[in-house]
């Protein structure tokens, strides 16, 4: 091919381009053309003429609004939660699972734990408001048998941040822990054998080669949900919120809905999700080059 | 040593804890489907653990099944699955074998494209203004069309494309086929477990879908299942469930209980995904892998 000039290879090759086509017209129409509509976060909104342009207008609002500075509370405090509480649950998970020797037991575990992962959270939402249901729903019934009283779980405004916290462990904790365990997988059998010959536990084999060999793979998977910190779960908040609560669970991504859609507001929202998006996105860039730097691997 | 193996008490512990777990799981699962097979007379016997019907009546699902609102609404998450996946597939794959498997000028500039659009996520609003600009608003475009290719997806599969030698490729090259027939005749065949795996992620995803349906859709006909769940059990709307009955007198009606209704629903828009679950396990765990970790 060398030598040949460049016009030449396209000519040649114009069937490739030819496939290529459709991906491109797709993601320039729907992916592209929505990214400069971001503009409007800078413009007031006109059903009939063009927009205009309002410079920082909504952003002022969206700053001095006490409402905007509760959502952000709310999804900062809820990321925060489900990190810490959250994300060390896999990584346990995938300890006990690595430790179940026997194969159809372990093949049982696996298929149970796994299956939430697959239901939609309108599912999840619908099997959670039951489960918490102040009349004889699961958690009560366990709550009564220890002679404490029922709770209303979804409309209380101390429990509702709890339920997004453990019905997302309820739904990811299993198949966030499959990263791990393949992680788990590599690690060489040697060890564990010189470890036993030495008389480790099996406790003791968890804390000085497992953990320590998965260590990596838990920095990386940390830093990468660090980027995704201000989306704090828009799905599942978005059907587990009801007007009981939502002064609590009210986030980002489900305030511009409501503002946006419901509402009708649309430049007000748009600057809303550009705030969010900016934020998101400077998150991933730096997660990306402190991940490369710390573990050699980026985001992508 | 002693010939008898001990008792390694903290693997016992892990077994107990496990199957705690998977208990965990399923009883709020099997709660709700005995609760859709009770007699509606009898259900407020179930307790919130109880995973065994009290009675035995099929009325829920008999209701749920002569609503026409649920009827078409699984039909249309059917057509939507069905048609959603199969385009996405179509054109994830062409895609992904022009990227993976061929060389042509330009082609740096359009990964990094891809890579500049994953990263950076439009938001709701211009999403939803430019499907009304569209003129899509209530119409099945703006849910076939949204994420028509998912470019992590397309990664994933790019991956599995890699694994096909080029000498196969090669070969075909020199015995003439253009492009488009080594895609289809070779490509295509010899990648039936990476088209699985993304079949399967795209197939639940399109399943699931409920919340560009609820902003696109207006039509209660046009609804994909997932919709009128969401109608029934979340925003606890009953009179569209019920509103619509001409099959069931105003005693048996009256006897109905709601949440064994809302119940019958959750487990029917569930049992789709236990019917593909074992393929799920088989190809879905090694895909969302072999995607997420890089090696």
């Amino acid at each position: 091919m060398t030598g040949k000039g460049v016009f030449y290879r396209i000519k040649k090759d114009w069937v490739l381009y030819l496939m290529l086509l459709p991906a491109i017209l797709y993601f320039s129409v729907f992916n592209v053309i929505p990214l400069i509509g971001m503009k409007l976060a800078f413009q007031d909104y006109r059903i009939i003429g063009d927009n205009i342009w309002v410079g920082m207008k909504h952003f002022n609002v969206l700053f001095s609004s006490p409402a905007f500075m509760d959502v952000l509370k709310n999804t900062v405090i809820i990321s925060t939660m489900k990190m810490v509480f959250f994300f060390p649950i896999p990584i346990i998970l995938s300890l006990m699972i690595n430790e179940v020797r026997n194969g159809p037991y372990r093949k049982y575990v696996q298929s149970v734990i796994y299956l939430p992962h697959f239901l939609s959270w309108v599912v999840i939402a619908g099997v959670w408001i039951s489960l918490l249901s102040p009349v004889d729903g699961g958690v009560n019934v366990i709550r009564n048998f220890f002679q404490l009283p029922s709770l209303d779980f979804m409309t209380s405004k101390d429990h509702i941040r709890w339920v997004l916290v453990f019905s997302e462990m309820w739904r990811s904790s299993g198949w966030d822990s499959i990263i791990y365990l393949a992680a788990i997988m590599k690690i060489s059998p040697a060890l564990y054998e010189a470890a036993r010959i030495d008389g480790a536990s099996t406790l003791q084999q968890m804390r000085y080669i497992t953990l320590p060999e998965l260590a990596s793979t838990v920095i990386t998977v940390f830093i990468l949900n660090l980027g995704f910190f201000m989306n704090a779960g828009f799905d599942q908040v978005f059907n587990l919120i009801n007007d009981s609560v939502i002064s609590v669970v009210d986030i980002i991504d489900t305030y511009v809905y409501r503002i946006g859609i419901l509402n009708g507001q649309y430049a007000y929202a748009t600057a809303a999700s550009l705030f969010k998006g900016i934020i998101g996105v400077v998150l991933i860039l730096s997660t990306h080059f402190i991940s490369k730097r710390f573990t050699g691997k980026g985001v992508w | 040593m002693s010939h008898f193996k001990k008792l390694n008490w903290t693997r016992t512990t892990i077994y107990i804890i496990l199957f705690s777990l998977s208990l965990a799981v399923l009883i709020p699962i099997l709660n709700l489907l005995a609760m859709s097979f009770s007699d509606p007379l009898k259900v407020h016997e179930l307790k919130g653990l109880g995973i065994f019907p009290k009675g035995f009546s099929l009325i829920n699902y008999e209701v749920l099944f002569s609503n026409p609102l649920i009827i078409r609404s699984i039909l249309n998450s059917i057509f939507l699955t069905i048609v959603g996946t199969s385009l996405n597939l179509f054109l994830t794959a062409m895609t992904a074998y022009v990227l993976a498997k061929t060389d042509f000028v330009g082609k740096r500039f359009v990964i990094i494209f891809l890579i500049v659009i994953m990263v950076f996520e439009p938001g709701l609003i211009p999403e939803y203004l430019l499907i009304k600009d569209l003129g899509l608003l209530d119409t099945y475009f703006s849910l076939i069309l949204y994420k028509a290719i998912n470019v992590f997806y397309l990664f994933i599969l790019m991956r599995f494309f890699e694994d096909v030698p080029d000498s196969i490729l090669e070969a075909a090259r020199i015995d003439g086929a253009g492009h488009f027939r080594i895609f289809t005749k070779i490509m295509l065949p010899l990648s039936k477990s990476g088209l699985a795996t993304l079949g399967l992620f795209y197939g639940v995803y399109h399943w699931n879908e409920y919340f560009r349906a609820t902003i696109y859709l207006t039509d209660p006909n046009k609804w994909p299942l997932q919709v009128v769940l969401r109608q029934f059990v979340i925003e606890r709307d009953n009179t569209s469930l019920l509103g619509a009955q001409n099959v069931l007198s105003y005693d048996q009606i009256a006897a109905l209980d709601f949440g064994s209704l809302q119940a019958g629903t959750i487990i029917i828009s569930i049992v789709p995904l236990l019917i593909f679950y074992p393929l799920i396990l088989k190809y879905y765990a090694k895909g969302a892998l072999e995607g997420g970790v890089k090696d």
